[in-house]
């Protein structure tokens, strides 16, 4: 496996927090009345494909929006619960943009690029003041002022929350932003669509290839960028928090098209979601991490004690939590949060008819709060738990257990958040940059954002105004290969005529994804991934089952196009993890911890993001590695005990 | 998964219409081996898998999040829009509201602005024309003051946010008997005419998207809160109390 | 040059307010109209009296004519705007239950207690108004005996029985419509709510039963 050096993630020189400034300065502009000559695509409709959109057509510039779902408004960036970070200090309690950005480092274990954190970190203020704008109803104390809380694990109170509906209330402002612009004609927006490739030219983004999901039919756009906003790829373990419909197919096109990709093993397990009830279930619902602030997360301190949780004594429960980290207890971050349930199961201690569970229970905060301050702060997520599980929380501790719930890995990006396609550019999760290993609570939604109303409009910009783009058509030989191939695609899935469904395919992908890299990782487990992934993909190309034809709606149809990537993704997933021989954040590998049980990461041979390069159909794809330097944040052990 | 015994049988009566030029009909399915801790969807993926196992056209219907917030699913179940349990969305309703052996009836959102594309799946584009025609403040990226320069009262700022949570599902013209979506208009109306930034278009904003509304073919309001008792967000008339207001106040002063 | 007022007009919250504004109008004439007729309970002198001051008044004609104008106008809204609920659902549901918490049978019966209410009105006024014309006088000034006509109307059981149905229609009717013209102007403030509901009640009850006493009281003075 050969590990050259050919990413140039072109950082601004300069010190740290004059990076961003300087760059726009230096940035070339467009004139005004230039922009509506320039077509950008922009494929998701999340927090950064929303607002991205959004952003750039009030700039001028043409924009074609593309989303899955029926109404851009649906994207999952609306199920985020906790809230949004921003370096506001309005608290009083000593926050800043260095320590967001030092804290954002540090929680990332130490594995994303400081220059892209600090730009986050910078922004974040901006980003507040924009949804206060468009009427997002953040919450607010009796003065008026806005209202801020802790979150995560952080040790200032620096986010901002609407209700338990934050992400959707974010989303809501891109979203009507969106529309402003679609009735000024400068958005269109192509709903129930799905991308399937990218078209280069002349090694250059210019369109996509998209389903027209309705009709069947496959179209084709020309533009002069694209901008890709298309989420995670979290499904790939088939349960996670995602929605059903969130996919890793355009990214994937992209990387088979010459986008690296960028640390895919880095996954992040968010630690209270519902247990899983039975093999039907089709998805994994997150509580907000907000819980673990009133909840305290236990197990019986003797394997297999069946009781039922109020008959088991205080002295025979083991707040694992409280003990191994006094100093966080219950409040550590998400990685070691979950790791730890998933150490109790494996001990034999999990709750609940499956054993995979652990207690949170709010018995203490009740007592001391009384049932309706609990009631305020949780009300509907308890709603939520019993509707689902049929148990009242307020009488019986809620069990959790970790769930997929987002990942940090994502096509790789430059400074600018452009792939190493020019003209293809990523942002949100669907990027790599800004968590590292392991993400923060409430900084998914700050970078969503950020990249979308902050930093794209002025490095689209500059890209735009130095280059050459020659006037094209979408009768351009480039795009009808890419049709024909899409279509070709699509008809090979169709005559495979097996026997069996994609969700098959997918359960017994996720099955080996969960088992072998899931939130504990060794060589053996992996070797195995890769070994068993390509058989999987095997099984799947000689016996999926599609009924129907193209030409119409045909949900197995897409269905079976997003499981055919995945299978793909989850041997690089597998092959990324087996290659990073440390433990950091969210890759927890067995082979690479402290004597306590701990992460350790190994900051000589791995502090580097890793891109992988696709070289060709069933070939192993290669490695190459940007090195990560660190100016400004001291590399330390996490510690939160 | 559990009690072999607490598994149940259903009978099954669901809307199938293969596209929205062609006529649909209701047809019958029986589906054995329901556990009670399924969702609504996650029953209705069973029918599925048994529906392509036997090569057959599978049933479309929205769905996307399967939590409650993204507002993507949608059914009458049983007559009832998101079925009979209030405050909840179908892909949060459980099999264990039902019992052993009942029939179900299932079919898509009914009016003429939300057209069956297939089965139970509907095209709701209507609710972003609406929008679009003025569900926004005016105000680009860049242009924004301190979060903190005007203070909002928390009444509003809570009142807005009640507004706010409309997940623009659709239920409340499914279960009107009009059809109206004065429900879905006049919560976004409400959100941004209680908030200070939306006030200088507040009556611009009524007259736009209620000129729209009535443009798609959404029926009248009779005041009944058959909307307000679907709604799985519990968004309330107060609403479409305030955005009458405003749009009175509109058509009064309007030029 | 009236388009934009056209526009406002047609629009389907003015709509709903005009049938509101228009309803509240015939509830304040309906109240009138039953504060009179109380009079039948103290004699044939005081309700002829009465009757006669107000036919007598020129100013009764342009009275009447803005009372049907009000009609006209309830009643033409009410059906455009039924016509047009209608149209927005051209597939019906095959099955379609109430949830329970929010209709109630005043509220999904308002077109067909509205339809009893206009036949009710029109046998009303032929009835009545334009019914048998007797004479008497008080004082010398000569009169018509709206007493007698009423006694002699409402001998038959079956007036009384169609006076009734449609009185216990039009309390139904205004159980429903009296709170939701408040609401359609735009008032619904949850401190009133309740109790212009309960307002609503008490108007449509003391109305349905309120009238209805009239022709049985009628029924069993003509009896006699």
């Amino acid at each position: 496996m050969s590990q050259s050096n050919k990413l140039d993630a072109k950082i601004p020189s300069g010190p740290i927090q004059e990076k961003w400034d300087k760059h726009k300065f230096d940035s070339k502009l467009i004139n005004p009345a230039n922009k509506r000559k320039f077509t950008v695509i922009v494929v998701g409709t999340g927090l950064a494909g929303g607002s991205a959109a959004a952003s750039l057509a009030e700039l001028g510039y043409n924009v074609l929006s593309f989303c899955i779902q029926d109404s851009p408004r649906r994207a999952h960036s609306i199920a985020a619960q906790g809230g949004i970070n921003a370096a506001k200090n309005y608290p009083n309690d000593g926050d800043s943009v260095w320590r967001l950005f030092y804290d954002t480092v540090k929680g990332g274990d130490y594995r994303s690029r400081e220059a892209n954190v600090y730009r986050l970190a910078q922004v974040s203020n901006n980003i507040i003041d924009q949804c206060v704008s468009q009427g997002v109803p953040f919450a607010r104390e009796y003065g008026g002022y806005l209202s801020n809380r802790s979150f995560g694990g952080a040790q200032v109170s620096r986010t901002f929350y609407a209700r338990g509906q934050t992400g959707q209330q974010l989303l809501l402002g891109a979203y009507s932003s969106m529309m402003k612009e679609v009735n000024k004609g400068n958005i269109k927006v192509y709903t129930r669509r799905e991308m399937v490739d990218l078209v280069l030219i002349d090694g250059k983004a210019r369109g996509i290839v998209s389903r027209n999901v309705v009709t069947g039919e496959m179209e084709t756009y020309v533009a002069d960028a694209v901008i890709l906003g298309t989420g995670g790829y979290g499904n790939a373990y088939y349960l996670s928090t995602n929605a059903m419909a969130s996919n890793c197919s355009a990214s994937w096109r992209a990387y088979k098209k010459g986008a690296f990709f960028a640390n895919p093993c880095f996954t992040q397990i968010h630690p209270t979601c519902i247990p899983v009830s039975g093999d039907h279930q089709s998805k994994l619902t997150l509580m907000s991490e907000s819980l673990r602030n009133d909840g305290r997360v236990w197990v019986p301190k003797n394997k297999g004690d069946k009781r039922p949780p109020n008959e088991i004594p205080e002295s025979e429960r083991d707040y694992y939590l409280e003990r191994i980290y006094p100093s966080f207890g219950n409040l550590v971050p998400r990685d070691v949060a979950s790791r730890n349930a998933k150490f109790q199961c494996d001990d034999g201690k999990g709750v609940g008819d499956t054993g995979l569970s652990v207690y949170l229970d709010f018995g203490d905060a009740i007592k001391r709060d009384g049932e309706n301050t609990i009631r305020a702060k949780y009300g509907n997520l308890f709603e939520m738990y019993e509707r689902i599980t049929d148990d009242n929380p307020y009488k019986l501790p809620m069990r959790i257990f970790p769930a997929v719930h987002y990942t940090m890995g994502g096509l790789w990006v430059d400074y600018n958040l452009m792939s190493s396609i020019p003209g293809l550019f990523v942002l949100g999760e669907a990027n790599f940059s800004d968590h590292g290993a392991n993400r923060l609570g409430a900084s998914a939604l700050m970078q969503g954002l950020a990249d979308g109303y902050f930093i794209i409009p002025y490095t689209l910009g500059q890209y735009l105004a130095g280059t050459k783009l020659e006037k094209l058509d979408t009768n351009h030989d480039g795009f009808k290969s890419s049709l024909d191939d899409s279509s070709k695609h699509i008809k090979k899935i169709l005559d495979v005529n097996g026997s069996k469904t994609a969700d098959y395919f997918h359960k017994k992908l996720g099955k080996a994804m969960w088992d072998n890299v899931g939130m504990s990782r060794s060589t053996e487990s992996l070797n195995k991934a890769i070994e068993e992934i390509p058989k999987i993909r095997k099984e799947f190309w000689n016996d999926v089952k599609i009924p129907g034809d193209s030409n119409q709606i045909n949900l197995e149809l897409e269905k079976a196009g997003r499981v055919a990537d995945f299978l793909e993704l989850g041997e690089l997933m597998a092959r990324d993890a087996l290659e990073r021989k440390e433990s950091c954040g969210g890759h927890f590998r067995e082979e690479s911890q402290t004597e306590e049980n701990e992460a350790l990461r190994d900051d000589d041979n791995f502090c580097h993001v890793a891109a992988w390069e696709h070289e060709g159909e069933n070939k192993v794809p290669t490695r190459h590695k940007e090195e990560l330097v660190f100016e400004n944040v001291k590399l330390t052990q996490r510690s939160y005990k | 998964m559990g009690d072999q015994s607490k598994l149940m049988s259903l009978n099954l009566k669901i809307w199938r219409q293969p596209n929205s030029g062609s006529q649909g009909e209701m047809i019958d399915y029986k589906l054995d081996g329901i556990s009670p801790d399924m969702s609504f969807l996650e029953m209705l993926d069973v029918l599925n898998e048994e529906l392509v196992q036997e090569g057959k056209d599978s049933i479309a219907y929205d769905h996307d999040c399967r939590e409650g917030i993204c507002g993507m699913c949608s059914l009458m179940i049983n007559g009832q829009a998101h079925g009979p349990e209030a405050s909840t969305t179908t892909c949060q309703l459980h099999m264990r509201k039902f019992k052993d052996g009942d029939t179900i009836v299932i079919e898509p959102w009914r009016a003429k602005a939300f057209p069956v594309l297939k089965d139970l799946m509907v095209d709701r584009g209507s609710f972003d024309a609406i929008i679009s025609a003025g569900g926004y403040v005016n105000c680009n990226t860049g242009n924004a003051p301190d979060g903190n320069a005007i203070p909002i009262p928390k009444e509003s700022a809570d009142l807005a946010m009640d507004a706010a949570a409309c997940i623009g599902c659709g239920a409340c013209v499914a279960s009107c008997k009009n059809a109206s979506a004065m429900l879905f208009v006049s919560a976004k109306i409400s959100q941004l005419a209680l908030l200070p930034q939306g006030k200088p278009e507040a009556q611009k904003r009524a007259e736009s998207m209620v000129t729209k509304m009535d443009e798609l073919g959404f029926g009248n309001c009779t005041n009944e809160a058959e909307c307000e008792a679907s709604c799985p967000k519990g968004i309330k008339i107060e609403n479409i109390a305030r955005m009458n207001r405003e749009y009175l106040s509109s058509a009064l002063k309007s030029k | 040059m009236f388009s934009k007022l056209f526009n406002h007009l047609n629009s389907s919250i003015i709509k709903k307010q005009t049938m509101g504004v228009a309803g509240l109008l015939l509830c304040g004439f309906i109240t009138m109209h039953f504060l009179g007729n109380l009079l039948i309970f103290v004699g044939p002198e005081a309700f002829n009296l009465y009757a006669h001051t107000l036919t007598s008044n020129p100013l009764i004609y342009a009275a009447e004519a803005g009372l049907l104008a009000i009609f006209l106008v309830h009643i033409g809204v009410g059906v455009k705007l039924t016509i047009e609920n209608n149209n927005a659902r051209p597939q019906k549901y095959y099955m379609k239950q109430p949830t329970g918490r929010g209709a109630n049978f005043s509220s999904s019966t308002m077109p067909y207690t509205g339809i009893i209410i206009l036949i009710f009105v029109i046998l009303h006024i032929l009835g009545l108004k334009f019914g048998t014309y007797y004479e008497t006088s008080y004082d010398g000034v000569k009169m018509r005996d709206l007493y007698k006509l009423v006694i002699e109307y409402f001998r038959q059981p079956s007036a009384v029985l169609g006076y009734v149905v449609a009185m216990l229609s039009l309390g139904i009717h205004l159980r429903h419509g009296f709170w939701s013209a408040f609401q359609s102007l735009g008032f619904n403030h949850p401190k009133y709510n309740n109790l212009l509901i309960l307002i609503s009640k008490a108007f449509a009850f003391i109305m349905a039963i309120g009238f209805s006493s009239l022709p049985i009281f009628c029924f069993y003075k003509g009896g006699n």
